[in-house]
């Protein structure tokens, strides 16, 4: 075993591989002591790796934008994981497993990480995609084929690295002490939670990818108005009344 | 004096309703001894130590404990009544919290004797100082988790304007809050040997309805109107689909 100290652990780049293991052993040890040091670790892991995807993802529109996206992803996370701390804390006692919220947010905060790193490590892949791609910038309507397959791609993306991450949260919560029941009840209602919220804060953060027909914004003028969930239902009204 | 331990010899206990039986006597473990003194020790304990607070509202000297729940209640009623008064601005943020705060308080009271009576009739040895720390219980427990809804709400308030949907989503955080309060009662009542918990299942559906007609009661809550309370009288489902056609 690595004769490591869990301080020195908290400032090496080699407790990565361990958490993408989800090595229980060592990563309960992490959640259970308190070091800011290694919450800004996590900081800024999820900041590279999901904006290095985020780059990737804005490329295809234009520079400007693949710069915008590579701050607003990161801020999609970090925003999503800080609006539901309370929540998220208070829930892990009330299903059944007695956990501080710091303890709680760290857990969350991990999973994120884990989910970022994933998304870094794939974000060479989807620059290739974007390369093999004809450029967005290039056109005035969108190449709906090209865009289709780009936007499954990413979707494909994410979602494994949402599943992995979300797969070991809930080793971690198991870990933690929380029975198998437990332990997915807790990452259910996380997972909602962080859905819920997270959903919202990508809507307000749009464009990610960027559209031909509209100028390069960090914002969209309307990002204040209306809700993801709103539009959603709308466009599903819209679907059974034709 | 009223004898309040819960050690006291008492007639042979009635069975437990079916699946709460294993749960042991309050007070076995030391923890659940040691008072709540402080706002934010209360808070803990309901969150992590549910059986410490029945434990503690069962003693002689209750009544702070009580009172110390329901100050939090308010405290967290207000805050979060602040926040949903944020999506319309103006007046509603100072009437929302208002609103909030007495509705549930007002819910609480205006359900507390049925909840006592059914109590009473269900063979549970509750005195009405138990029926009303767990009823402050209940609802301080509620306002702590919309609290923890309250990052949620102010995101939500702020990017949208449809009056349905914003009141759609405080409903969905007062029904999930609601049932983890609920919960709460539900394990308290179980540690006072009623042979039954039908008579509460009746008075949760009732605390529904009169917590869900308050919503009417006072509105606008969400929204607004020109008046502090409404002029016409309304029930509450015909309001909301009113509301769901604009």
């Amino acid at each position: 075993m690595k004769a490591i100290t869990g301080r020195q652990i908290a400032l090496e780049l080699e407790q990565i591989p361990a958490l993408l293991r989800c090595e229980t052993e060592w990563v309960v040890d992490w959640i259970e002591r308190r070091e800011t040091g290694r919450a800004g670790l996590y900081l800024v892991l999820i900041f590279i790796g999901s904006g290095l995807y985020g780059a990737a993802m804005g490329c295809w529109r234009a520079p400007l934008q693949a710069f915008y996206t590579a701050l607003k992803f990161p801020l999609v996370i970090v925003l999503t994981t800080l609006g539901t701390t309370l929540l998220n804390g208070m829930l892990a006692p009330l299903l059944g497993l007695n956990i501080s919220f710091r303890q709680s947010w760290l857990a969350v905060l991990m999973s994120f990480t884990i989910a970022s790193v994933i998304l870094g490590s794939f974000s060479p892949l989807a620059f290739f995609i974007v390369w093999n791609t004809p450029p967005l910038s290039a056109t005035t309507e969108i190449p709906w084929l090209a865009y289709n397959f780009t936007q499954l791609a990413h979707v494909a993306i994410i979602a494994f690295a949402g599943v992995a991450a979300n797969l070991r949260l809930l080793r971690l919560l198991r870990a933690l002490g929380g029975s198998a029941a437990v332990a997915r009840k807790i990452l259910l209602a996380w997972l909602a939670s962080n859905l819920f919220l997270g959903s919202q804060m990508s809507w307000i953060l749009r464009p990610f990818i960027g559209s031909p027909g509209l100028p390069l914004e960090f914002l969209r003028p309307d990002a204040f108005q209306g809700n993801f969930f709103e539009t959603v239902f709308n466009a599903a009204r819209r679907l059974i009344s034709f | 004096m009223i004898e309040t331990n819960p050690a006291s010899p008492l007639p042979t206990p009635p069975a437990l309703p079916p699946g709460r039986a294993a749960t042991p006597p309050l007070g076995t473990h030391p923890e659940e001894q040691v008072p709540i003194a402080s706002l934010v020790a209360a808070i803990e304990a309901l969150l992590r130590q549910p059986r410490r607070v029945m434990f503690q509202l069962r003693q002689a000297n209750q009544t702070h404990l009580t009172a110390l729940l329901l100050m939090i209640a308010i405290i967290c009623a207000l805050i979060y009544g602040f926040v949903a008064g944020t999506f319309s601005g103006g007046e509603q943020l100072w009437a929302a919290p208002i609103k909030i705060a007495a509705g549930l308080v007002l819910s609480a009271l205006i359900c507390l004797p049925s909840l006592y009576i059914f109590s009473c009739l269900s063979g549970s040895q509750a005195r009405l100082g138990d029926v009303c720390g767990l009823v402050a219980g209940l609802l301080t427990l509620m306002t702590v988790l919309l609290i923890g809804f309250v990052p949620v709400a102010w995101v939500f308030s702020q990017s949208t304007e449809s009056v349905p949907a914003m009141g759609s989503l405080h409903l969905v955080f007062w029904l999930i809050a609601t049932y983890f309060g609920l919960r709460f009662l539900y394990d308290g009542f179980t540690q006072f040997k009623a042979e039954s918990s039908d008579g509460l299942k009746v008075w949760i559906i009732i605390f529904l309805l009169v917590a869900l007609q308050m919503t009417t009661a006072l509105r606008p809550i969400v929204g607004k109107a020109d008046t502090f309370l409404p002029v016409e009288k309304r029930f509450f489902v015909s309001h909301w689909a009113d509301c769901l056609k604009q």
